[in-house]
């Protein structure tokens, strides 16, 4: 999906406090950016998942008391995650006795600019050819091997590493071009 | 070593990333370098069905509130409803069709058993599992019963009860206009599950509505000792009636409506002891009223009735803990029912019965009780009834000439009815039979080959009456409301 403008992304807010199901679109522009950042900070993929969730829930619930300040609502997005990040390692860290100091939860500018480069490829991913969006998916979100995809598409190992090979390619260029 | 192509080399650099280990590339061109580089940010790409599934969770959570629901203002719901059902899958489409539910998703063991589903209804998710006796998952149908009632906010009440009954739901107690500022009734679904339907129509401060419940409980006492003195009540109830109901007359009718309430759910609407001594009573059972009367001093009339309900099993259990011997066992019928017949302590015969599809699509107008005859001669039956009361054949089984069962619609009701073949048999009924004009139908059923009992006369409780006995022995009180002004 494209990038909104600020105007746009400011009528997108305003429709969902007022009517519920249109969350879907600011969902939608702003899934990639949340799971990004969420996963710039913890590794494991069902607590990226059950975290990125969390946000969501979180925005939804409290998307009534968003005001309009200038800041992007990524920005209000990313503070929830931060937050939301920053208690799951307290609690983790006072389970094993460590120390919180050097678990900072908040973002410097060179990482939201790794964020948004991985939210540009994520949305090159959906934007690939399918034969090659299809191999990458299967390999890099459902975590398959070579040999399963091959199996699953009924393709050659090779066919498949071939288009695993393009479309890095692809994405290498297609992140290039900005 | 052969030196392998950039394609396998990535593809080891991708694996060792998927695996974690540690990357062993020997000089790499810049190519491969770069390519690489995007595969470490590719590791941890989202999964669609994570994408996917968090939007569904999100906007089932709060945008499919109807109107009705938006007075609820925190969307997550902290408790919600598990149900154990025999046959889930059953009703997971029951409550699809009958209430407007979607379902959510299904685990299914490889038997067809399911594990867990989860459908919505409103905003809200249920959740729901087939039996598990071993981890004493049990349903109403073998607990015998459900403690639990759930409560159902819908927009519209009156259409959703009516789309629920067509379904195969059964009414419970009737849609009405609440103290509490609701309109809501009771609906039974299929599998022991009772859901209170609700529509919001006003807000009611809670000292006011406290109000109203003491009321409620004076008026209760004071109709349990007008009772107890025999004071008659001239009211009574109309509507709900449907154009036939039977009329069981036995010794003992208080006894009867302790059966019927205690076996069947009844329940009582209305007791008074008329001139001649006898009771008079008025109970409803699922979407019917059974009229119910009698002293010691009159002959007792009962009654075959097919009673339909939800699950057979249950209440023929519980007929029986009420009382009733055993006619036949609960079996599935050939003819596309579970039934079982029980008789009770005053001769009536209930054949119970879960029919496997909704009720309403064996006949639109089949109730929760259908007068059941037993005529000799059930041709004659049926043509009496046709001309006599403008009945419509709606289907026969027929052994040669003997009909074995047939349905014939009458008004807004259907009667049931197979040649007596039994030594219990032909057992003479006595029903209630409303119609728009008493003296026309008195006629008519005279011509048609009736007796008079007694001629179109206006009675102190309301309505127009005749009294016609069919050549089978069965009595038809004909009757209308008094027309005021008329």
């Amino acid at each position: 999906m494209s990038q909104v403008t600020e105007s746009e992304e400011r009528l997108l807010i305003e429709a969902a406090q007022k009517d519920p199901s249109r969350f879907a679109e600011l969902y939608e522009q702003n899934f990639y950016r949340v799971y990004a950042y969420v996963a710039r900070r913890v590794h494991d993929r069902a607590e990226i998942q059950d975290l990125t969730a969390h946000v969501f829930h979180q925005a939804l619930a409290n998307l009534g008391k968003f005001k309009w300040k200038g800041s992007p609502f990524a920005a209000w997005l990313y503070r929830i995650a931060a937050n939301a990040i920053a208690d799951q390692a307290k609690r983790k860290l006072r389970e094993s006795n460590d120390q919180v100091n050097n678990l900072s939860a908040s973002s410097t500018a060179t990482d939201l600019e790794k964020v948004e480069r991985r939210v540009r490829l994520f949305r090159a991913v959906d934007n690939l050819p399918e034969d090659q969006r299809r191999v990458i998916v299967m390999r890099f979100a459902d975590e398959k091997s070579i040999r399963e995809i091959a199996a699953e598409l009924e393709r050659s190992e090779g066919a498949v590493k071939q288009l695993q090979f393009r479309g890095l390619e692809n994405l290498r260029n297609r992140l290039n071009e900005k | 070593m052969a030196e392998r192509s950039i394609i396998d080399q990535l593809d080891d650099a991708v694996a060792a990333l998927a695996e974690e280990r540690q990357l062993d590339l020997t000089n790499p061109g810049p190519e491969l370098s770069a390519l690489v580089g995007i595969a470490e940010d590719l590791i941890g790409l989202p999964r669609e069905t994570f994408k996917a599934k968090l939007q569904e969770q999100l906007i089932r959570r709060d945008s499919m509130s109807s109107p009705a629901q938006q007075h609820e203002t925190n969307p997550v719901r902290s408790v919600s409803l598990y149900i154990c059902v025999a046959g889930a899958s059953a009703a997971i489409d029951f409550y699809q069709e009958a209430f407007g539910a979607k379902e959510v998703m299904r685990l299914t063991e490889p038997d067809g058993t399911i594990g867990h589903a989860e459908i919505q209804i409103g905003n809200a998710v249920v959740m729901i599992s087939d039996e598990y006796p071993d981890y004493g998952t049990l349903s109403p149908k073998t607990i015998g019963g459900s403690s639990v009632k759930i409560h159902l906010d819908v927009t519209d009440v009156d259409t959703f009860a009516e789309r629920a009954i067509k379904a195969g739901a059964t009414l419970v107690r009737p849609i009405a206009d609440q103290f509490y500022g609701a309109r809501s009734g009771q609906i039974a679904d299929p599998f022991g599950y009772t859901w209170i339907v609700s529509t919001h129509q006003r807000d009611v401060p809670i000292d006011e509505m406290q109000k109203e419940l003491d009321k409620w409980a004076q008026e209760q006492s004071a109709k349990k000792s007008d009772e107890a003195s025999g004071i008659k009540e001239p009211k009574m109830r109309r509507e709900n009636r449907h154009a036939v109901t039977p009329y069981i007359t036995v010794h003992n009718p208080a006894e009867l409506i302790d059966f019927v309430t205690e076996s069947f759910g009844a329940i009582e609407h209305f007791r008074a002891t008329g001139s001649a001594g006898g009771m008079h009573a008025e109970v409803s059972i699922g979407d019917s009223v059974v009229m119910i009367g009698g002293a010691e001093h009159i002959q007792p009339m009962p009654t075959a009735i097919h009673l339909y309900v939800p699950d057979v099993d249950q209440v023929y259990e519980r007929a029986l803990r009420a009382g009733a011997k055993s006619l036949m066992p609960v079996v599935d019928q050939p003819y596309g029912e579970r039934s079982g017949g029980v008789e009770d302590l005053h001769g009536n015969r209930w054949y119970i019965a879960t029919p496997f599809v909704p009720l309403q699509t064996i006949a639109p107008d089949l109730h929760t009780v259908t007068v059941y005859f037993h005529p000799i001669g059930a041709q004659r039956f049926i043509d009496f009834v046709t001309d006599a009361f403008g009945g419509t054949e709606l289907m026969r089984h027929a052994e040669g000439d003997m009909i074995m069962h047939a349905k014939v619609q009458i008004g807004d009701s259907v009667i049931e009815l197979g040649e007596a073949r039994y030594p219990t048999q032909p057992l003479p009924t006595a029903v209630y039979l409303y119609v728009n004009d008493v003296d026309a139908v008195y006629e008519q059923a005279l011509k048609a080959g009736g007796t008079s009992m007694l001629p179109p006369t206006d009675q102190p409780y309301g309505d127009r009456n005749a009294w016609v006995k069919d050549p089978f022995d069965n009595v038809w009180y004909v009757a209308a409301p008094i027309r005021v002004g008329a």
